[in-house]
């Protein structure tokens, strides 16, 4: 296999600049920079933050996974399922059975066992896990992919800012959200692209029959043009087709990069040789390109009305493995410091069996976990009574979530978002707190 | 002929949802139950004072309960991958075996009782399209009831959902979650005499997410054992829901594998069917499971030309069936929503019919 062309490497030099809107904001505002260091632990952690491009891997677990069968089981109660507990690296700390190597790893993950969130339904649950917020009609809130390529990416990348693997086309509810408007007030430059499934960019090519002087030539036509057009009518759909070129005109140039057959067949195999498996290799390859954000989804395996026990018995496995490799390759490479790593669905799981043997879905009380990017590795945040009905320590809601997410990566989550003509509307609203515990 | 009809005579509650069912000395009822707890069941004609009483206990699932008339005793199985060997006078545990590593998906005895087999696998991903891995230990086993000796280990492809033995007992099948049945002769120490695919069991959740839902949950040999059914769901559209067709069809193997025989597409919802159970009288069958969309839940289908002869409503989700061995009624076994902890409800059922 030969090795990637240097002069078409995204990773190089363009991404040591650092062109950050988050740190152009800060300069020009002296109070938000000091509260963003008071949401840190260390104040030396926040100026470390704020200095090194951050990366965000989000395995979005849809359809709501359950907490019995990951973070948080419940053996030996009339609810706890088939699955037995393990202990873990953290003395105390169980996973369930189904998590033998993150819970060999415990002492690097955090984990939230007391999300307390309000949506119930697959697509209300989604836009609020997504976008960190309710709705506020008529305006649409970006989300934390479209926030975060804003934030951590490189305006003249030509690697996309924000990145969406997703191998299954459909998917339900999820595939009415993939249609929907992910970059929100952000605008279509902060749209996600989303690839998946064969690893491969189609048609990004150059023609042969067209020569690169040639080619070069009609894009700087085309440019004019679009800017002009974009300019004399004040055309935010212009502006959004403009921006829809140039992305395409980057994956001209990084397309090789999505290509999973350059990748070491030994690499591809610690992966496992399930798709969520080969797309988290492939999000954490982009991350070594520099790529600031990128979204692994695989359709809603998690949303198990039916089957539940059968589909976690396979399904739970896979994620074990996918996140303890990209753990560990994230450290063994360095980058587990500059990269956070979240595994996270929309909400929980009943307690409680229902007539199918599924559970369904619940946001009282859920768990998720993250590594990386400065998180207090070992961190077992908040508790469930002793049947998972009821958050009984630290509840958190969206909010918390994303402020800490938003610390973690060295971006202001009470930062006000730079809108003309908008209500005032922040990174994260109502001055939430992020969840100090898991931040270092 | 009068087809024959369901009356429902008694409803039974129990702890938690019943995962099988058998009838043991002089007709008495025993369920095992996700509890892990294997009872002991008043029925019409078999009273305890008192509903039901508890015999045994695994720790996990309990999954399998069967009668050894031969042995004059129960074995149960779990998720726990444990056989127990249950005495019904005494009302405890005589012997427990670890069987499997994994679960028991299913367990059944041979006719003579002499025979004991039970399947398991873990399905973990082995491909792109999340096709299984290989078994990681053998899918089905087989154990001298008596001596609780292990005498055939058999492969197949986890997870194997459902097993049969065939009437006269030479003939053992095993089915697994992508429609693959394997028949082994016993008589010539376990040698593979057959094996069939039914796409028709399986699908693989290309709309909600990349993974295998449905399989072969029963197996049963038709009076004659001339010919096999197997039970389960269709392809499902929503696999989070459950709503493949609710399916049962018939094959021969003998001179290669054929299909002789399928529920009629007018006849059927969608639902997944868990068990099979064949009159005494041979004329008939019956299959039940989980209702999603249509009429019925329990059917009477004629084992001739396969028509639905009856069909129910139950009401809840079914997990096993047995009839009485005069044929005058029908056992079900199944559950309801578990429902909240605080409300400690017993969600377990068990509906006797009466076959009019």
């Amino acid at each position: 296999m030969p090795a990637p062309d240097p002069a078409q490497n995204c990773g190089s030099p363009d991404h040591n600049i650092h062109r950050r809107r988050f740190l152009q904001g800060l300069s020009a505002g002296a109070i938000s920079s000091m509260s963003f260091a008071g949401l840190f632990g260390s104040p030396a952690f926040a100026e470390i933050a704020k200095k090194k491009q951050k990366h965000c891997i989000l395995l979005w677990l849809c359809g709501g996974p359950s907490q019995f069968e990951t973070w948080d089981p419940k053996p030996n109660t009339t609810v706890g399922g088939p699955f037995k507990s393990i202990p873990t690296k953290i003395p105390g700390t169980h996973f369930s059975e189904l998590l033998p190597k993150c819970a060999s790893i415990a002492d690097k993950l955090a984990v939230v066992r007391s999300m307390h969130t309000k949506a119930k339904e697959h697509t209300e649950g989604i836009n609020l896990l997504q976008r960190g917020h309710a709705p506020r009609p008529p305006f649409t809130r970006p989300t934390m992919g479209s926030v975060l390529a804003q934030q951590l990416g490189q305006l003249d990348s030509k690697l996309p800012n924000f990145i969406l693997l997703d191998p299954c086309p459909e998917g339900n509810e999820f595939k009415g959200f993939k249609a929907g408007n992910w970059a929100g007030w952000l605008g279509a430059e902060y749209s996600p692209v989303r690839v998946g499934g064969e690893f491969k960019i189609p048609d990004a090519n150059r023609l042969d029959s067209i020569t690169e002087d040639d080619h070069e030539a009609r894009e700087a036509l085309r440019k004019f043009f679009g800017k002009k057009y974009e300019n004399d009518r004040k055309s935010s759909a212009a502006s959004s087709w403009n921006a829809t070129f140039e992305r395409v005109n980057g994956l001209m140039s990084c397309a090789h990069l999505f290509d999973l057959e350059r990748i070491p067949q030994a690499d591809r195999d610690h992966y496992g040789p399930g798709a969520f498996g080969q797309h988290a290799l492939l999000a954490r390859t982009l991350v070594e390109e520099g790529a600031p954000f990128v979204m692994v989804a695989n359709g809603m395996p998690w949303d198990t009305h039916v089957f539940n026990h059968e589909v976690y018995q396979m399904a739970v496995p896979d994620l074990d493995n996918i996140i303890f490799q990209l753990t560990k390759d994230l450290e063994d490479r360095g980058l587990l410091d500059d990269t956070l790593v979240i595994a996270m669905g929309e909400f929980g799981r009943t307690p409680w069996i229902n007539q199918a043997r599924g559970r369904d879905h619940f946001p009282d009380a859920w768990s998720l976990a993250m590594a990386g990017c400065g998180v207090q590795g070992g961190a077992v945040v908040g508790a469930t009574d002793k049947y998972g009905a009821e958050v009984t320590e630290d509840p958190f809601n969206e909010e918390n979530l994303f402020a800490t997410i938003f610390t973690a990566l060295g971006i202001d989550p009470h930062a006000e978002f730079k809108l003309d003509g908008f209500p005032t509307f922040h990174h994260v609203e109502n001055k939430a707190a992020p969840i100090k515990q898991i931040l270092s | 002929m009068k087809s024959p009809s369901l009356k429902k005579a008694k409803e039974i509650k129990l702890p938690s949802h019943v995962l099988d069912l058998t009838l043991g000395k002089d007709n008495q009822l025993y369920a095992a139950c996700l509890d892990g707890g294997i009872y002991q069941v008043s029925t019409v004609t078999k009273l305890l004072g008192k509903p039901y009483e508890e015999i045994a206990r695994h720790g996990n699932y309990a999954s399998g309960i069967n009668w050894s008339s031969s042995q004059n005793t129960l074995v149960s199985a779990s998720y726990d991958g444990d056989l127990k060997w249950i005495d019904p006078v005494a009302k405890k545990e005589s012997k427990t075996i670890k069987a499997h590593d994994f679960w028991s998906w299913q367990s059944r005895i041979s006719p003579d009782g002499k025979l004991v087999a039970t399947t398991t696998g873990q399905y973990l991903c082995g491909g792109y399209k999340y096709e299984p891995a290989p078994e990681t230990e053998p899918s089905v086993k087989v154990f001298e009831v008596a001596s609780q000796k292990l005498l055939h280990e058999f492969p197949h492809t986890p997870p194997v959902q459902s097993i049969a033995f065939s009437n006269n007992g030479k003939i053992l099948a095993a089915g697994n979650l992508m429609g693959e049945v394997i028949l082994w002769d016993l008589e010539q120490d376990g040698k593979e005499i057959a094996r069939l695919k039914t796409p028709d069991f399986t699908g693989w959740g290309i709309i909600k997410g990349h993974y295998y839902t449905g399989g072969v949950f029963a197996l049963h040999f038709a009076p004659d054992d001339q010919s096999l059914y197997l039970a389960g769901m269709g392809s499902t559209t929503d696999p989070a829901a459950g709503n493949g067709k609710q399916l049962w069809q018939k094959f021969t193997w003998k001179d290669g594998p054929k299909k002789e025989g399928a529920a009629a597409d007018g006849e059927i919802g969608q639902g997944l069917m868990e068990t099979l159970a064949f009159h005494p009288g041979g004329r008939f069958f019956a299959m039940a499971g989980r209702l999603f969309k249509g009429n019925w839940n329990a059917a009477l289908f004629d084992h001739e030309n396969g028509s639905k002869l009856h069909e129910q409503n139950v009401g809840f989700r079914i997990s096993a069936s047995t009839f009485t061995p005069d044929g005058k009624h029908l056992y079900l076994g199944g559950g309801v929503n578990q429902g909240r902890p605080s409300e400690n409800k017993k969600w377990g059922r068990i509906v006797i019919y009466e076959i009019t």
